[in-house]
């Protein structure tokens, strides 16, 4: 089989880039080594959720074997999604940009390093991406980087709970501000409104955005694009020029299958894109593909995560909506990063045990337990903190040799450990969420242990030195002219706030780059835009070199 | 803790996507003859059950646990399926419900569910039988294999099983919750 594009992975970065390429005419195909999962299952899926199932795990469990080590491990249970719509369907579906200051970590405060974009460069794609998307906001944030164009969605009101924090925030001189959220607050795109059913795990009306219903049925709608389920890509297979020639693939039948296109792009997310380079080996990458800077599944990043929960006199009502409308994006910006790391507070609408967890956990039964459930829920209240995690090469994604996978292929290993910088970082803010609900009166103040947030990053990360980075600001691959690489792996740092908005932008905007590329050698058409909003083209292509292949 | 054991299987069959094909192929030259058929991983459900007087004793056992008093027929009914379920789909609660009730019976020495609510409460009450914890050295009566299933693995499930349903939500005043949509604008305010 042959195509322009071969894409792997249909998740939020490989998705939206096959739509961006599909309506300009461009032919692509999706492997995916997940199924799709049928929207009309989702009820079904939200009644596994409420039994602590995880029900997006893949049938095919030998696919999602992995490893894990270093002090703080990290684990990808419940933490990705295999299949059409890969971690947007279980997202919470927060939409931040970045900060102007994320970019710049190494110029203003002297860490980390720069990215080879700005904020300035993304924001036209930001728009984009909103737009697509869907995300309901409030120019509210003091903290926020401007903006060009409004948010497409009117903001989620303010909380029951939100009212409760908000005074003390205020009393503290702490900005208190609505969270952004792909998720619609009026019908919008052929979706409908929020209904409130509290599993935004499993979004049981598709008000949430996810990819699999904004973007990869309008891209099979244009005829341009094909999604192949089932489909694991084995390894890369590179030509004598040195280019990407093919894609190894198998369906359950471990049957090999190769897929030749013009352009390949790997969107597997930061864990499996990693590991697909590092099993396509070959005489010139003998250390993996697109590996010649040994930065290949280094320097993975999350974003470690606390709760801190009070107990209130009265009832807060939690549980009555699954995600959260305020934040405050104060303490993750504009400070000392130096020496002080940024991270950015959720004030959550749901704290505390539900009444299953309260009644398993007594040790009362009958008329007493139901007394005992009655009278303890709904009385706690949270703030969750997400922290920025700096680079280091020490936290990897790495090939396990003595672990394999269903097509025997090693699984991958992450190592993950959490620095000093983190640590005084979540001791603030550990402060910081304590003052606030000392203010608001509550008791029993308690932090959490250590989390990770559902947020792999780094692993192959973008620059303009081939020595230091494997991708470049197009996220094409430094050492292998027609690959790219799109998602949050290309993320030069973390910062504080959730990726997939950015993860978003970036894949609009490396389409744009590829469109470029193909329509110069004469194989792309003019398409049409989602939602009739073309995003704004500033890019400048400064190297359309096409290889003798185009 | 026996409640967290998670339901291992989805349902799902991986197969080529037909319908994003058909809509694909005039783009494209594949031909979805040529494909594997798709294949089915999970295993069949289980079809071995509780019989009905098991079932009715198991209920009888659990509107004590949970509530200490007669259940209505819509209580009873998230409890029946929430015990239809877990034989469904885990692999031991059926062996599980079955010593339960077992046990239950030897106990007694007739039916438990033909015992009046008061009488199963002060059964309940006389052997620890709602404590899920057991200590070290305690003495499990005369049937300590049943006994400790019963507290250790039957109560926090049953227990589990009630609370996380909409009666469970009930007890508390809710009447949405998660899992069950409704008015988007309930959220901004407190519960009447």
């Amino acid at each position: 089989m042959e195509t322009e594009v071969c894409i792997v992975g249909a998740g939020a970065a490989g998705g939206i880039l096959a739509w961006e390429l599909a309506r300009r005419g461009v032919r692509v195909v999706i492997l995916e080594s997940g199924p799709r999962h049928d929207f009309r299952q989702r009820r079904e899926y939200v009644r596994r959720y409420l039994k602590h199932e995880n029900p997006w795990r893949t049938p095919l469990r030998e696919l999602d074997r992995h490893t894990v080590g270093g002090a703080t491990p990290y684990h990808l249970e419940w933490r990705r999604a295999r299949g059409v719509g890969g971690s947007t369907l279980h997202w919470e579906g927060y939409a931040l940009r970045l900060h102007a200051d994320d970019f710049r970590l190494r110029s203003l405060y002297g860490i980390a390093d720069d990215w080879p974009i700005s904020y300035q460069d993304l924001e036209p794609y930001y728009a984009g991406a909103e737009n697509a998307l869907g995300v309901a906001g409030a120019a509210d944030d003091p903290w926020a980087s401007p903006r060009s164009t409004p948010f497409p969605l009117p903001p989620f009101p303010f909380s029951y709970t939100d009212r409760l924090f908000a005074p003390a925030c205020r009393s503290l001189g702490i900005a208190f501000h609505h969270m952004p959220q792909a998720r619609n607050s009026v019908d919008y795109g052929g979706r409908p409104q929020c209904r409130a059913c509290g599993t935004c795990h499993v979004c049981p009306t598709g008000a949430k955005a996810s990819v699999d219903l904004t973007h990869i049925p309008q891209a099979e709608a244009t005829g341009n694009a094909l999604v192949l389920t089932g489909a694991t890509v084995l390894r890369l297979d590179v030509d004598r020029s040195g280019q990407a020639s093919a894609a190894v693939y198998a369906r359950p039948d471990k049957v090999e299958r190769r897929l030749t296109a013009r352009v390949f792009v790997i969107a597997a997310g930061a864990v499996e894109t990693a590991r697909l380079l590092l099993l396509s080996t070959a005489p010139a990458f003998p250390d993996g593909l697109a590996n010649r800077s040994g930065l290949v599944g280094k320097l993975f990043m999350s974003h470690p995560s606390l709760e801190v929960t009070g107990r209130a006199s009265e009832k807060v009502y939690p549980y009555r909506i699954g995600f959260s409308t305020a934040m405050s994006r104060q303490f993750a910006v504009e400070r000392g990063r130096a020496t002080h790391g940024a991270f950015f507070l959720e004030f959550m609408n749901s704290a505390g045990p539900t009444p299953d967890q309260i009644a398993v956990a007594s040790d009362q039964w009958g008329e007493a337990l139901r007394k005992q459930v009655r009278e303890e829920f709904g009385r706690r209240l949270g703030i969750r903190i997400y922290c920025e995690q700096l680079p280091d090469r020490a936290n990897a994604v790495s090939l396990n040799t003595r672990v394999r996978d269903y097509y025997g292929n090693p699984a991958p290993h992450l190592q993950q450990n959490v620095g000093s910088y983190e640590r005084q970082a979540l001791d603030e803010a550990k402060e910081v969420v304590g003052k606030i609900l000392a203010a608001m009166g509550l008791t029993d103040i308690r932090p959490s242990s250590l989390m990770f947030a559902a947020h792999q990053i780094g692993t192959h990360r973008m620059g303009a030195d081939p020595g230091t980075s494997v991708v470049d600001a197009n996220l094409r691959a430094h050492d292998v002219p027609n690959l790219y690489l799109v998602g949050s792996g290309c993320f030069v740092t973390a910062s504080s706030s959730p990726p997939t908005l950015t993860i978003a932008a970036l894949a609009i905007r490396a389409a744009e780059h590829i469109a470029v590329r193909l329509r110069s050698a004469g194989h792309a058409a003019p398409g049409r835009s989602l939602h009739d909003n073309e995003p704004i083209t500033s890019l400048q292509h400064e190297d359309l070199t096409l290889s003798a292949r185009e | 803790m026996t409640r967290r054991i998670l339901l291992q299987r989805l349902l799902l069959i991986l197969g080529i996507d037909l319908a994003g094909l058909m809509r694909s192929r005039s783009a494209h030259a594949v031909n979805a003859a040529s494909l594997p058929d798709p294949a089915v991983f999970d295993p069949p459900l289980k079809t071995e059950t509780l019989s009905r007087a098991e079932m009715g004793d198991l209920i009888a056992f659990a509107e004590v646990l949970v509530e200490g008093r007669r259940l209505t027929l819509a209580e009873r009914k998230y409890l029946v399926e929430h015990i239809e379920e877990r034989t469904k789909r885990t692999t031991g609660y059926l062996a599980l419900y079955q010593l339960t009730v077992s046990t239950l019976r030897r106990l007694v020495g007739r039916r438990f569910g033909s015992l009046e609510i008061s009488k199963r409460i002060d059964l309940v009450a006389r052997h620890r039988l709602g404590t899920a914890q057991v200590w070290p050295g305690e003495d499990l009566g005369p049937f300590p294999e049943g006994m400790r299933a019963i507290r250790t693995r039957a109560v926090p499930d049953l227990i589990g099983g009630y609370y996380g349903s909409p009666a469970g939500w009930a007890v508390v005043g809710y009447t949405t919750f998660p899992g069950r949509c409704e008015d988007l604008t309930r959220y901004v305010r407190a519960e009447s």
